[in-house]
């Protein structure tokens, strides 16, 4: 075994881990808040991988611009969505929540592919072909932006749940809402932030990827499904087990695509979670289970 | 629930002149295309039925539907294939494999919560999907298998039935589709059916009344992989391919619309819903991506306004009727 080849491997992963946590890190925020799952969660990556596409294509902004426009964006989406959609929720019903969700992935999705098509678009910036080199280990440079924005959103949304009084607040209702209203939280602002701070992550995710990956209609559903995997694994509603899951994900997958054939590497999260389920059902870090 | 504002004979006579119906329309047209749209009425609403059972009665949102129905079409195309099974054997193992499977998947989600079960059998029909693109080995990988034998069915008393024209399929699969709904019926217009509503309406209650709620929900997904594995079994030998695309989530999303129109928990909604469902995109011909934005908006719509679908609304008006006071100041019934 070649010990860069490994180091490579685990590299990739690490990579590929972080942008699966900003996806899994929303909507385990948006479910432990609202009890909804969103299933249009992966629409919001994919929308944010159009709108950078876009951006760039058509009027030429650069990578970072496009990162704060995108971002932007995907968060004033997210309190439309709260407010336009799952305010009509409130709490009851997980299943009509479910299937609002996938009625609007429906509509976002093939929408997109009657608008855009299927056809799969490059994002060319000037990041696209060079590379840092650090030794035997090479690592593009668009990659390792997307690493650089994934952990300072994980610092940046460590930061809002653990230090500011609305974060509080929020985990807070994620614990135990009722006990969360009696002393006097609003739940409805505290959704609200919830749903766009987990859009905007799941739009920074697309922006964030648009230069590595091909850009298209249905990159968003493939992706969103291995992040439900990732958030059993993790414990419903817990986020940094979330977080955890992820980059373990990423890592064994990409170890595993350097050993196995490629068709077992797909089907890895959901065997994880699957084996998950069975030895431990409130996820490797549960935090008991509530719902 | 009975067929809404009618009495039971009433009931009777209108079921009996569908189905005579139903099974009358090849001798009056051997026209593919109607008898085609037929077959597809049969597999759907069997799905449709199911998920009914799954979600509507014991109340637990099921995204497995497509797999069961794949898993059973693979494994009959498999074994008629490759190990030169009769198509009944075929299709009954691919029945059998498909329960054994929601078992599985029931049991080790259902450990957890209806929430983990949703994930779950969602996620494993995306699974189904990879493993038949992926397995080249078992499953031929993306290009299926293409050519499926005609099948022959050896009936009691020594006929030998060759399924060649689509009028064969039709009738064997509306005929299983009736049997089917039977069954389904039977199920939820009964004890059990009692019991698993129960379970949906509230769950601890029903269980402190010694209701053994895991079991109901087992029945009814096993039941409802059985009839789905059946059913992609017979279907795929009309379709003479059986490739991973018979996984697409587009089947998914059809069979809850149905179920979401229909009414969750309603028998007879459900039904005529897969109906008008099957034949209404087809005969207005829209493209399948704006059919399935149409889809999508119905179902936001319907979850915002209109929960109980056509079924519930139905259920309404007639409670409502109950509850009017009487003119005349009879007692009521």
């Amino acid at each position: 075994m070649d010990p860069s080849f490994l180091a490579q491997l685990l590299l990739n992963g690490i990579v590929i881990g972080v942008i699966y946590a900003l996806i899994a890190m929303g909507l385990s925020l948006i479910f432990g808040v609202l009890e909804i799952v969103n299933f249009a969660h992966g629409e919001f990556y994919m929308l944010g991988a159009m709108l950078a596409y876009f951006l760039t294509a058509q009027w030429g902004f650069g990578y970072w611009p496009i990162i704060l426009i995108v971002t932007i964006v995907a968060l004033a989406l997210g309190y439309v969505l709260y407010e336009g959609l799952l305010l009509s929720m409130h709490g009851e019903g997980f299943e009509r929540s479910i299937l609002l969700t996938l009625g609007l992935s429906m509509v976002l999705q093939n929408g997109a592919v009657f608008l855009f098509t299927t056809t799969p678009r490059m994002l060319e910036t000037g990041l696209s072909y060079s590379n840092l080199v650090v030794g035997d280990l090479r690592l593009p440079v668009a990659r390792a932006f997307a690493l650089g924005l994934g952990l300072a959103a994980f610092a940046a949304l460590y930061l809002i749940l653990y230090r500011t009084r609305i974060g509080k607040a929020m985990r807070g209702v994620a614990q135990n809402r009722e006990a969360a209203l009696m002393v006097g939280i609003d739940p409805r602002a505290v959704s609200r932030l919830a749903v766009a701070v987990g859009i905007g992550l799941s739009g920074l995710a697309g922006a964030a990827l648009a230069p590595v990956y091909a850009v298209h209609p249905l990159m968003g559903f493939s992706f969103v499904f291995k992040a439900f995997a990732i958030i059993i694994i993790g414990g419903l509603g817990n986020i940094s087990g979330a977080a955890i899951a992820a980059i373990m994900l990423g890592v064994l997958e990409s170890l595993a695509g350097g050993f196995l054939p490629l068709a077992l590497v797909d089907a890895l999260a959901f065997v994880c979670m699957i084996a998950v389920l069975l030895l431990r059902p409130q996820g490797l870090f549960g935090r008991g289970v509530r719902v | 629930m009975s067929v809404a504002l009618m009495s039971g004979r009433r009931q009777a006579v209108v079921v009996a002149a569908g189905v005579i119906a139903l099974l009358a329309v090849p001798r009056f047209t051997d026209n593919e295309y109607i008898l085609t749209l037929g077959i597809s009425f049969a597999a759907m609403s069997v799905l449709a039925g199911g998920l009914n059972m799954v979600y509507g009665y014991v109340g637990l949102l099921s995204f497995a539907q497509v797999g069961f129905f794949g898993i059973g079409a693979y494994t009959a195309a498999l074994l008629v294939v490759d190990r030169g099974w009769s198509l009944w054997t075929g299709v009954i193992a691919g029945g059998g494999l498909a329960t054994l499977v929601g078992l599985v998947i029931g049991y080790s989600s259902l450990r957890l919560s209806r929430h983990a079960f949703a994930i779950v059998s969602l996620s494993f029909a995306l699974l189904c999907m990879i493993v038949a693109r992926d397995w080249v080995e078992l499953t031929r990988g993306a290009m299926g298998i293409p050519g499926l034998p005609t099948p022959v069915l050896d009936l009691p008393g020594g006929v030998r039935w060759r399924l060649v024209r689509a009028a064969d399929f039709y009738y064997l699969l509306i005929g299983f589709a009736l049997l089917a709904h039977g069954l389904i019926y039977l199920v939820v217009t009964s004890r059990l059916g009692r019991a698993m509503r129960a379970i949906k309406l509230n769950e601890p209650l029903a269980q402190s009344q010694g209701v053994n709620a895991l079991a109901y929900k087992l029945l009814a997904i096993a039941l409802s992989a059985l009839l789905a594995g059946i059913a992609g079994g017979l279907f795929v030998f009309h379709l003479t391919i059986v490739d991973p695309s018979i996984f697409d989530f587009y089947y998914t999303e059809t069979t809850l619309i149905m179920v979401i129109i229909g009414g969750p928990g309603s028998f007879w909604g459900v039904l005529a819903s897969s109906a008008v469902l099957t034949v209404l995109p087809d005969m207005l011909r829209f493209t399948t991506d704006l059919r399935m934005v149409l889809y999508g908006v119905v179902l936001i719509v319907a979850m915002m306004v209109f929960p109980g679908g056509l079924g519930g609304w139905l259920h309404r008006r007639r409670v409502a009727r109950w509850r009017r006071p009487r003119p005349t100041g009879a007692p009521s019934p």
